[in-house]
């Protein structure tokens, strides 16, 4: 029943409803200010056209879009570095959210169990966790990577690089990029990338997962193991089933979350491997000022991620159907 | 409609800036003859020194009280000054432009006021090279001049290369070193001194390709390729790299801070790249600005900025009072010329090029 209804037709209705429009009318002016506007402006500027060495103007060009499936010198020659880019912003985003996602969910699960107290304790830290910046923590991973303060000191100093390089695993990992000739070495490379990022967005994961499980019905868990199940098909058969739906909507908020990492590529990835994001960056404030490809970059970035995310909620409602 | 929205945000942003810039002055006794000039500097221990050195030595011969503003050394600066111009208030009235920033400055117009050089006749102790017309008459007078150079670890490396081309011996220096990631960061004017005709190899799209394709031929040696001046610093500090490019005054305080970091002038020189004073079109500061680039022209102040902040002077050593030892501290010989012309008006050929070369596509 509307509210006019329950009021009858004879009571005076309108200014409650006008200031319901007005305030209405403002929350989507605000909208339209802060997100279509600044969208639609990317938008306008992927189409300009970049005069060498100097800025850019204001035109309608696809040449941007092009360059990014072809490069600057088609047709005399093609390149996929845009699209290598673009594949590295998605692989990325992906593996560190799903890795953040799969060690979250044990940790959070068991954090459910525990005592109030102790689950309160838990939420405030990781809280207070998140006003870490990107920089601070790839600052404090660059430290616990690097040979003279980190891991690789650690491996010098207790003889593990001696023995690697006596049992011939040395050569191995120089193969690998995993160590230059002098002592092992984690930087740069996708390892690294990949932890840094995971450990970004890893109290997310938990803090996004926690609603869903500590809801969890523990009784159930509980019938299934009187039943004779025992503990790894309870978590399939019964706690998987149940957070599916939050699982999938962590994962693909995370996922939209790192496509914009920056900070953590520059330093631990190899440029081989650099992102979207990355690229972007350069084009728009790097000494070229070629906003105008850095917007078109943004905008394949944007529907690249939105035909996943769609894709992502398909597959999830499908399982959901098919459950 | 967004025009006039974005404007207006940014004439609010100028006002907070101006208001900013009222407050900065409020520390000194306010007279009504108080003449003042805004100066932009790269921050850090750049802006520092400066601070600390340069401006007050200005102050106490002119009378005109300095307020320091710090900007990036890079054309970014130039998307900032261009917003502000349009919302008709600048941050700064003296802006610092390496070369390369200055000349597209001057060819995006309306960012750089023309100088009248009588005004300014200090800047006649340095070579006609060192200011800048871009057309339009002159825009840029030289203020300082930095190296980019070799560096090598000297605990790792104990016999300092003697050319650019040992970095190429993967025996030596496997996953070892450290380069700048950017096309323009001069390693390809390293790269055609050492094994091409140096700036001549530019001229030709072919030239430039066979440059990039030696460089690729160093990629097994490089462990970091660094985007931000802090991440070599590091790297060279942790023993992540034992050589690489590095600028030549960070270099020398970092050696003289007691890290294992020396920088070297292998034969082939190292690339010498410099800064201008250039005046915001839109600053009504003409005669102050002047005032300020003849101070910076002159051999003392010239002096004082080699030995305060490790910049090499931009005219000639025998009109300075450095010494021999204080020369050699922030210069060296040969100096690599850069190839700019070539990296303005083939900057998307030549950073295409390079990226891909740096990715492996």
């Amino acid at each position: 029943m509307t509210v006019a209804a329950q009021i009858g037709p004879m009571a005076e209705v309108p200014p409650a409803l006008r200031w319901g429009a007005v305030v209405n009318l403002l929350l989507w002016a605000i909208a339209l200010l802060l997100c279509l506007v600044p969208f639609g402006l990317v938008l306008l500027i992927s189409f300009g056209h970049k005069v060498e060495g100097a800025g850019w103007d204001w035109a309608f060009s696809s040449e941007n879009y092009l360059r990014f499936f072809v490069g600057a010198n088609w047709p005399a020659e093609t390149t996929s570095l845009y699209l290598g880019q673009l594949y590295w912003s998605m692989r990325y985003a992906v593996v560190a959210a799903v890795l953040a996602v799969v060690t979250a969910l044990p940790f959070t699960y068991l954090m459910t169990r525990q005592s109030r107290r102790a689950q309160a304790r838990w939420l405030v830290f990781l809280l207070a966790t998140l006003s870490l910046s990107e920089v601070f923590i790839v600052m404090g991973w660059d430290i616990i990577l690097s040979n003279n303060s980190g891991l690789p000191m650690l491996f010098a100093a207790s003889g593990v690089t001696d023995w690697l390089k006596d049992t011939g695993w040395f050569d191995v990992l120089r193969d690998w990029g995993l160590a230059n000739p002098r002592n092992v070495k984690f930087k740069t490379s996708e390892f690294a990338t990949v932890l840094t990022l995971s450990y970004l967005v890893w109290p997310y994961a938990v803090i996004l997962l926690y609603p869903a499980l500590s809801r969890l019905d523990p009784s159930l868990a509980e019938a299934a193991r009187t039943m004779g199940a025992r503990p790894w098909t309870v978590a399939r058969t019964v706690i998987l089933p149940a957070v599916r739906l939050p699982l999938m909507g962590t994962t693909l908020l995370l996922f939209v979350f790192l496509l914009g990492a920056y900070v953590a590529i520059t330093v631990f990835a190899d440029p081989s491997q650099h992102t979207t994001a990355v690229s972007i960056y350069e084009n728009v404030r790097g000494s070229t000022l070629n906003a105008p490809f850095g917007a078109a970059q943004s905008v394949v970035l944007l529907v690249a991620a939105g035909a996943f995310l769609v894709l992502g909620q398909r597959l999830s409602r499908k399982s959901q159907g098919g459950a | 409609m967004t025009g006039p929205n974005r404007r207006t945000l940014l004439k609010q942003g100028g006002a907070m800036l101006g208001l900013a810039a009222a407050s900065g002055v409020i520390g000194t006794p306010l007279i009504a003859q108080t003449r003042t000039l805004r100066v932009g500097s790269y921050g850090g221990y750049f802006e520092n020194s400066f601070k600390e050195h340069v401006f007050p030595a200005f102050t106490a011969a002119t009378g005109i009280t300095v307020e320091s503003v710090t900007q990036p050394n890079s054309s970014d600066w130039l998307v900032t000054m261009q917003q502000a111009t349009a919302a008709g208030s600048v941050p700064t009235d003296i802006s610092l432009y390496a070369r390369d920033t200055m000349i597209k400055a001057s060819r995006l117009g309306g960012l750089i006021k023309p100088l009248d050089l009588s005004k300014i006749p200090g800047a006649s102790n340095l070579d006609p090279y060192f200011v800048f017309d871009g057309g339009q008459g002159p825009l840029g007078v030289g203020a300082m001049s930095w190296f980019t150079s070799m560096v090598i670890n000297p605990t790792e490396v104990t016999e300092a290369p003697a050319s650019w081309a040992e970095f190429w011996d993967t025996s030596k220096y496997e996953s070892s070193l450290g380069l700048s990631k950017n096309f323009n960061a001069l390693f390809l004017d390293i790269t055609a001194a050492t094994f091409f005709d140096g700036e001549a190899t530019f001229a030709s799209d072919e030239g430039i390709l066979a440059v990039i394709a030696k460089v690729a031929e160093l990629k097994p040696n490089v462990a970091l390729w660094w985007s931000a001046e802090s991440q070599m610093e590091q790297a060279m500090k942790n023993g992540d790299v034992i050589g690489g490019q590095y600028y030549l005054d960070v270099s020398n305080l970092m050696a003289s801070d007691g890290f294992p970091i020396k920088p070297i002038f292998p034969k082939e020189g190292n690339p010498q790249d410099y800064g201008s004073w250039c005046l915001a079109a839109i600053s009504d500061k003409d005669a102050e600005a002047a005032e300020f680039m003849n101070f910076s022209s002159d051999p003392a102040t010239q002096a004082l900025m080699s030995r305060k902040i490790g910049t090499a002077p931009l005219i000639a050593k025998e009109k300075t009072d450095l010494t021999d030892d204080e020369f050699a501290f922030v210069s060296g010989s040969p100096s690599i010329k850069p190839a700019y012309e070539a990296y303005l008006d083939k900057e998307t050929f030549i950073k295409e090029a390079w990226d891909k070369m740096v990715a492996g596509v």
